[in-house]
């Protein structure tokens, strides 16, 4: 079985056939839509970050250079006003980004813990003064996709990226697949070293296994990943800004991964939802929602030691 | 799946203050419906709040005149965060169907807000952003600015600069949109009519660490500096400005917002500095005496430029609204009532031009005892270039 | 770039660096005792800084804030480590990152509570508000000088207790061995709770002595906190030699590259830390 924990199994049956049916109660308000489908793209970036912090134990707060990178490469390479494809574009971002992990990655991963979160975050922060000091593409006030791509496959069109409920639907599929490809990375071969190595790296070296190598090919990895999150969100409003790699964004994306249960991946929907919707009602609730943000969050990391995945599971897997 | 059916209402009930208003109510007894898309927290969480209060004020002092329409509010923080800022947009026009939605004082955030909100049913009105491309480019028909352009407050000092025999400048800024274009603005005017800029500086936003610059500055010695800083960043350059010595050597010149809210922080170092800016808390007009009256009396603390850029935001609304009897359904006719306005703003006259930017006077200021008292009229109603603008 | 610009230059580096390592020692100091990794350190910067001014505002007198301030901080620090440090001695350091930040918002919140969101200034105390000429045009200003000899003081201060006191013997060996200390009947957790206060304490003191020279606005804390944390892993954490090499290192080339190199000063400091990483996996001076 692919999905092995029992709470794993009803997150995904709740969570889904829900997140399925929303747009039905929500079709008077495409706000909610929206504000969804942003929730949902974090998602997937916090998941790949996950990946990367809870099972690989590398701890990045440079991911959202990723996030970002998924905005600007397209914003680079595709024509300003024709419609590109977009399967081919998000091939090509998910390759450029890769590549560019790649040669980050093999400098990054010589170091470890605060070392490395500070590595990644150096490197974070010279793309985002990279962008920001620069004039062609926007500078600090971003710059604008004024085409989306269109989605066809094999000559059929399946999604319309200007209609908010397809895109929705585009996105919330992109969240499942993510979920089913890191389980069926976990479960391989490559994720059985993958977890060993984060259980005890010198012994897996013993074993014979190039840790480095491993480790390079999970950052590679859940890096595409992130800067495919980041192409999403571009598409979503058509716009791209700096903002998008600062610190703030990896900082918030790692508090979600580690609210939601470390390592656990189906926990990054859960993180990501639960500190989303917390910010959105709060915030309507009162001007000072930073205050009891910041109360709920120390509430949380006092009462559940792994996280809310951790808790759940402590919840339903007593009785299985 | 009944169940499924209401768990989800109750999510929708419990989770999302969803705010779905009875369509029956005929428009005229529905309130208007006011979004504003400000920073209440962060580095920008002054300039925000005083914009608030200025629009709510001008409302409040309106309301006679608004045909028995009430306002509603509906306030969103944008912490300064321009990548949220397409999102909350559409929460205020999708969600809310707000009629007018006030904001922001970031012109990254403003450029997330125009990419969801040009050419929709709902008018935008800036209150601070002063970006260009918001009515150069990217102009449209429901977007309106009762602020300034960034070319505004700094083209007129070009002259004021060779008027004062100055010849050789150095400028210097933060280096983002904002600052790069006032630099621009300046140098366009001052080079024209035969100043020479000697050096330009951009030092990377929001760094406030300014030594090292000021001591290249007093090594090149210039007859004078001409700066673009705001806020914190204001308070910090002025302070190091006076302690570097270079207060009372090389004269100091700026787009006005580098004293503006900000006098208080400074305190004697900013005695002196001469900026150009479209208000000046000391302007003698009645409108401008009342209005600081009242701000001081309502919300304890003197008004600022962005208080008055708030408050013609709401002198704007309640301008059209009255106009037009109260019945703002017909967007067309909304932004002509918009268009044709003609407020009475502290800061003196102002209409609008073609691309939907105030056209108004602008003052040269120097601080004097903590205040920025007007010292000239440089240019009187001045009006954009508004370059790229199809309107 | 003549030799006195040159000269004046480096002042302004070494004084910059020098306030950098005022900031940064609490910062490594706790990471160095407790293996915490404390995200909250730039707010208590910034939470020094509104003291300040809330003090000098109320009793006039500079000094007279400095020392409340300080002792307030400490207070914060005693709390803060009793209520919701010691909790999470036994979790990993993510639960810490966490927790921390969430102290940030907090913090932030109170900020603007508390005073509000404008920004505001402390006039340098009478004493010291001359200044020596530097050149024609550019002078120094006696309070930074002031400011850098206090930062150059708490250097060999903290450098004389951790290696000549009890404390700091106290210090060195719960560095080295928890379990060891605690078997010999010392109790850690008190010591822990004194070294987390001296570190906010650190912050905060930094925050007051920056108050005259800058501008106390929200957010100031981050900004600090994203240079401190340069600074520490440059130096090696935990290491408060290495806090001081460090904060010199990036106050030196932050000043120099803005004015040399204006194109990439905004990436200078990122360039010098991975530059050192790369060649020092655990910075300068790790331990």
């Amino acid at each position: 079985m692919l999905f092995q924990k029992r709470t794993e199994r009803i997150f995904i049956w709740v969570f889904f056939p829900l997140a399925l049916m929303m747009p039905l109660f929500l079709e008077q308000n495409t706000f909610y839509v929206s504000k969804l489908t942003t929730i949902m793209i974090f998602a997937i970036f916090v998941m790949s970050l996950d990946y990367l912090v809870g099972r690989c134990g590398l701890i990045t707060l440079g991911h959202a250079m990723f996030y970002g990178l998924g905005g600007y490469i397209f914003v680079m390479i595709a024509p300003e006003y024709d419609a590109v494809n977009f399967w081919i574009y998000t091939f090509y971002i998910c390759a450029i980004s890769a590549l560019i992990a790649l040669v980050i990655g093999f400098l990054v991963l010589r170091t470890s813990g605060i070392y490395m979160i500070m590595i990644t975050l150096a490197f974070a922060q010279m793309t985002f003064y990279f962008f920001s000091d620069s004039i062609e593409f926007g500078g600090n006030d971003g710059v604008f996709i004024y085409v989306k791509p269109d989605t066809s496959l094999f000559g059929i069109s399946m999604f319309d990226l200007d209609n908010p409920i397809h895109f929705y639907y585009l996105c919330l599929l992109s969240l499942f697949n993510t979920l089913f490809f890191f389980r069926l990375v976990t479960r391989s071969r490559f994720g059985r070293v993958i977890d060993a190595i984060h259980e005890n790296p010198g012994r897996t070296t013993a074993l014979g296994y190039n840790v480095f190598v491993f480790r390079l090919m999970a950052y590679v990895m859940a890096s595409a990943l992130g800067a495919y999150a980041g192409y999403l969100f571009t598409m979503q409003y058509g716009f791209v800004n700096p903002s998008m790699l600062s610190w703030q964004t990896s900082g918030s994306a790692l508090v979600m991964s580690i609210l939601g249960g470390l390592g656990t991946l189906y926990g990054a929907i859960l993180g990501t939802v639960v500190y989303e919707g917390l910010h959105y009602v709060l915030e309507h609730m009162t001007e000072h929602w930073l205050l009891f943000m910041g109360a709920l969050i120390i509430l949380m990391v006092i009462l559940f030691k792994n996280g809310i995945a951790g808790y759940l599971e402590k919840l339903l897997e007593k009785r299985s | 799946m009944e169940n499924n059916r209401k768990l989800s209402h109750l999510l929708l009930a419990g989770a999302l203050t969803g705010t779905l208003s009875a369509q029956a109510v005929a428009a005229s007894d529905e309130p208007i419906k006011v979004g504003i898309m400000l920073p209440f927290s962060g580095i920008y969480a002054a300039l925000g709040d005083a914009g608030r209060n200025g629009l709510k004020m001008a409302l409040q002092e309106k309301a006679a005149e608004l045909h028995g329409r009430k306002i509603e509010f509906i306030e969103m923080d944008t912490e300064a965060r321009p990548e949220r800022a397409p999102e909350i947009a559409s929460s205020l026009l999708d969600q809310h169907n707000a009629d007018f939605i006030i904001g922001p004082v970031h012109s990254g955030v403003a450029m997330g807000m125009i990419k969801v909100l040009r050419n929709k049913d709902t008018v935008m009105i800036i209150p601070n952003a002063g970006a260009a491309a918001a009515t150069g480019p990217l102009c449209a028909p429901n977007i309106f600015r009762t602020s300034f352009s960034s070319w505004q407050p700094s083209y007129p000092m070009g002259k004021v600069a060779l008027d004062n025999g100055y010849k050789r400048v150095v400028t210097m800024s933060w280096n983002y949109g904002m600052g790069r274009e006032s630099l621009d603005a300046f140098e366009e005017s001052f080079t024209a009519g035969g100043g020479e800029i000697v050096k330009k500086i951009l030092v990377p936003f929001p760094k406030t660490e300014f030594q090292s610059y000021l001591s290249e500055i007093g090594s090149i010695n210039p007859d004078a500096v001409f700066v673009f800083f705001a806020g914190g960043g204001a308070v910090k350059f002025v302070k190091d400005y006076d302690a570097l010595g270079l207060k009372g050597k090389i004269p100091l010149l700026g787009s006005g917002f580098l004293t503006e809210g900000t006098l208080e922080a400074q305190g004697p170092s900013a005695e002196g500095i001469r900026t150009t800016l479209h208000y000046a808390d000391a302007l003698d007009n009645e409108v401008n005496a009342r209005f600081r009256q009242n701000y001081q009396q309502m919300f304890a603390k003197p008004a600022d430029i962005y208080a008055v850029q708030g408050y013609d935001a709401g002198l704007l609304i309640a301008s059209a609204v009255n106009r037009l009897g109260g019945d703002i359904e017909d967007q067309d006719a909304l932004i002509k009532a918009m268009e044709e306005a003609k407020l009475f703003s502290p800061r003196g006259e102002i209409t609008f031009s073609k691309a939907h930017n105030p056209i108004q006077n602008i003052y040269l200021r120097e601080v004097i005892d903590g205040e920025n008292k007007v010292i000239d009229v440089p240019v009187a109603a001045l009006e954009d270039p508004a370059r790229g603008c199809k309107l | 770039m003549t030799t006195s610009l040159f000269f004046v230059q480096l002042i302004n580096g070494l004084q910059y660096g020098l306030l950098l390592f005022l900031i940064a020692s609490g910062l490594t100091l706790v990471f160095g005792v407790m293996g915490i990794l404390n995200l909250a350190h730039g707010s208590m910067y910034m939470i020094g800084a509104y003291l300040a001014w809330y003090f000098v505002e109320n009793t006039g007198s500079f000094t007279l804030s400095a020392i409340i301030s300080a002792a307030i901080a400490l207070g914060i620090g005693i709390v803060v480590e009793k209520t919701l440090i010691q909790r999470l001695y036994k979790r990993n350091h993510l639960d810490q990152v966490l927790l921390t930040i969430g102290m940030i918002f907090v913090f932030n919140a109170l900020q603007s509570i508390l005073w509000g969101d404008d920004p505001l200034g402390v006039q340098v105390p009478d004493a010291l508000s001359g200044a020596v000429p530097l050149t024609e045009v550019v002078e120094y200003p006696v309070y930074r000088i002031f400011v850098a000899f206090l930062c150059v003081a708490i250097a060999v201060l903290m450098y004389y207790m951790i290696n000549r006191t009890r404390l700091g013997m106290l210090i060195r060996a719960g560095e080295s061995n928890r379990e060891m200390v605690e078997c010999l009947g010392i109790d850690i957790s008190r010591l822990y709770t004194v070294v987390f206060a001296i570190g906010v304490m650190l912050a905060a003191v930094a925050g007051v002595a920056a108050a005259p020279m800058s501008s106390i606005v929200p957010g100031m804390g981050e900004h600090v906190l994203i240079a401190c944390f340069v600074v520490v892993v440059i130096g090696g954490m935990g290491s408060i030699k290495g806090a001081f090499v460090g904060a010199l290192l990036v106050g030196l080339v932050d000043t120099f590259a803005s004015v040399l190199v204006p194109q990439l000063s905004s990436m200078m400091i990122y360039i010098l830390m991975a530059f050192i990483l790369l060649l020092k996996p655990q910075g300068l001076f790790s331990s």
